[in-house]
């Protein structure tokens, strides 16, 4: 049981990957370490959506919605090569409790940000009042593929719906993506950012509160990618003020994807 | 009671602070206090310029200590970038100017190369190691030689005669040629880093790699993937895992994180933070 008041996980996904080895991928694994880092609520995609686009994952992301006692929101996945069938999956979940906003994944689709197709997804967002969370990551010398998800792609959509609050994922990667994030952070007031991934550098969140707003900044993990708790302790120990934590852990998330809405 | 539409969020948010400001500074306090139960000793801290990690500044020697202190890690086990990036030289020779200037409890970790053709010194593998020397680096995909034992196993037989830990980037070696060292050398241990790409994509081979071998070691900077530590407490021991931040590229917060709220024993927590790599350096014989 947790808290009435604690911990949003603002970036997870569920079930296998077999890219990778987890013991621990299931949503009940998921809410069995929420329960124990007292983390109230989670923003999920999970991976089948991510290969196949929303229709393939809304249904069962609901019921983990149910299941959970509405602790794990979820994502609609916005593939841009299945315009159509995402979009239409995504009207139907409008009035599905637990249905947050839209995730999209240039470089997982290989369509890069700035795209025409990805046009009809950021006037349904606008339109609905959903928040937008994107990939974003540097110029990778691992990964080619980095380059379609660059934050500055991010910035003619940014700039033309300006009512959509737009989450740019992994504070930008572990290279040139840091500075353009901060940018377009301190540009436009509809740009936030998560720190989920292994974006682990040396005193992270300190430099991103000195560098913009705390209130953009927003806690994630990737579970299961990754383990929430090597992101967690860092934003409790890390040197800023007990308020501005509150904020990242907390308060941003609930702003930006309206959870606690039906509670307000 | 609170009003999350418009401009104004940020100040609508006041009172919820007032309420939740109190859980957070609880759990900062239960961070602190159980980051000092720890008694941080580690195996991964770096002098030098950390090529390849463009956000990461190089620290010099007072500042590494200051982080150090930063994040209560009482000691551990100094290398230098140079030994990676220049040569093996290099770097053993700058850890060999900055080792008398270590604060109690630091030591330094030597770049290796096969005893074969002899290289110019310094070197592990000539004569008696180093005071400050507590491990020994190689770097075989970067230095191009190849991990079998023709190659290496003259210097392997010298880290055993002096009980000296091989350390070992994964993004170093080959699967199958660090599984084969491993069984040629039972006695030797082998401190497999978990830098400086993701280990996450080749798990399923560590975890087999682990069972098969006794003798090899986990470094936990990057050991993050979800569950890894209670996994391998549970199927292998917790003194199969040491310790590193790779400070200063990463927060060693992460890696202090992973320990802190792992779902295993206290006592576990402790061997993992300090208490494997101590009992292995205290077996070294200078």
């Amino acid at each position: 049981m947790v808290d009435s008041l604690g911990i949003v996980d603002a970036h997870v996904h569920i079930d296998p990957n077999s890219r990778f080895y987890t013991p621990t991928p299931g949503f009940i694994d998921l809410l069995r370490q929420m329960d124990s880092l007292r983390v109230q609520y989670a923003l999920c995609t999970d991976h089948h959506s991510l290969y196949a686009g929303a229709a393939a994952g809304l249904a069962e992301l609901r019921k983990v919605f149910e299941i959970s006692q509405g602790r794990i929101y979820y994502l609609g996945v916005y593939d841009p090569r299945k315009s159509h069938e995402c979009l239409k999956a995504m009207k139907s979940a409008l009035s599905w409790p637990g249905f947050a906003g839209i995730k999209i994944h240039p470089s997982f689709h290989r369509i890069p940000a700035e795209a025409p197709s990805y046009r009809a997804m950021w006037e349904f967002a606008a339109e609905h009042g959903l928040a937008v969370l994107t990939h974003s990551w540097s110029i990778s010398t691992h990964n080619p593929d980095q380059r379609y998800s660059t934050p500055k792609r991010f910035e003619r959509y940014i700039e033309e719906f300006k009512n959509v609050r737009t989450v740019l994922a992994h504070a930008g990667g572990r290279g040139n993506g840091r500075a353009e994030i901060i940018r377009l952070l301190n540009t436009y007031e509809n740009v936030y950012t998560d720190i989920a991934g292994d974006i682990y550098c040396l005193g992270l969140i300190e430099s991103l509160v000195r560098s913009t707003s705390s209130h953009k900044i927003l806690f994630g993990s990737d579970f299961p990618w990754l383990d929430p708790r090597s992101n967690l302790a860092r934003v409790f120990l890390e040197d800023v003020s007990a308020n501005v934590k509150e904020k990242i852990l907390r308060s941003n998330a609930l702003y930006v994807y309206q959870l606690d809405k039906e509670k307000v | 009671m609170l009003n999350y539409c418009g401009k104004d969020h940020r100040f609508s948010f006041r009172l919820e602070l007032s309420m939740t400001a109190k859980w957070v500074r609880e759990r900062i306090e239960r961070y602190r206090e159980a980051v000092n139960r720890l008694e941080l000793f580690d195996c991964s801290l770096w002098l030098g310029y950390p090529e390849g990690f463009p956000l990461a500044r190089e620290l010099q020697l007072d500042e590494l200590k200051k982080e150090m202190e930063n994040h209560n890690i009482k000691g551990g086990l100094v290398s230098h970038w140079l030994g990676n990036t220049l040569s093996a030289q290099a770097g053993n020779k700058v850890l060999l100017a900055r080792s008398p200037m270590f604060k109690a409890h630091m030591y330094s970790i030597w770049t290796g190369l096969p005893l074969y053709p002899t290289d110019a010194p310094p070197l592990p593998g000539m004569g008696t190691p180093d005071k400050c020397m507590r491990g020994v680096r190689i770097f075989p995909s970067s230095h191009n030689f190849i991990l079998e034992d023709w190659v290496i196993g003259s210097l392997c037989e010298w880290l055993l005669l002096h009980n000296l830990p091989l350390f070992v980037w994964h993004t170093e070696v080959t699967w199958t040629s660090l599984h084969r060292l491993a069984l040629r050398y039972p006695n030797l241990i082998i401190i497999l880093e978990t830098q400086t790409k993701k280990i996450l994509y080749h798990t399923r081979v560590l975890f087999a790699l682990m069972r098969e071998c006794p003798n090899i070691y986990i470094e936990t900077s990057n050991f993050v993937g979800s569950g890894y530590i209670e996994h391998t407490v549970h199927e292998f021991g917790a003194q199969r895992l040491i310790f590193g931040s790779f400070l200063p590229v990463n927060d060693p917060f992460v890696a202090i994180g992973m320990i802190i709220d792992s779902e295993i024993h206290e006592n576990d927590k402790k061997l993992i933070a300090s208490g494997n790599l101590k009992r292995i350096i205290r077996e070294v014989a200078i």
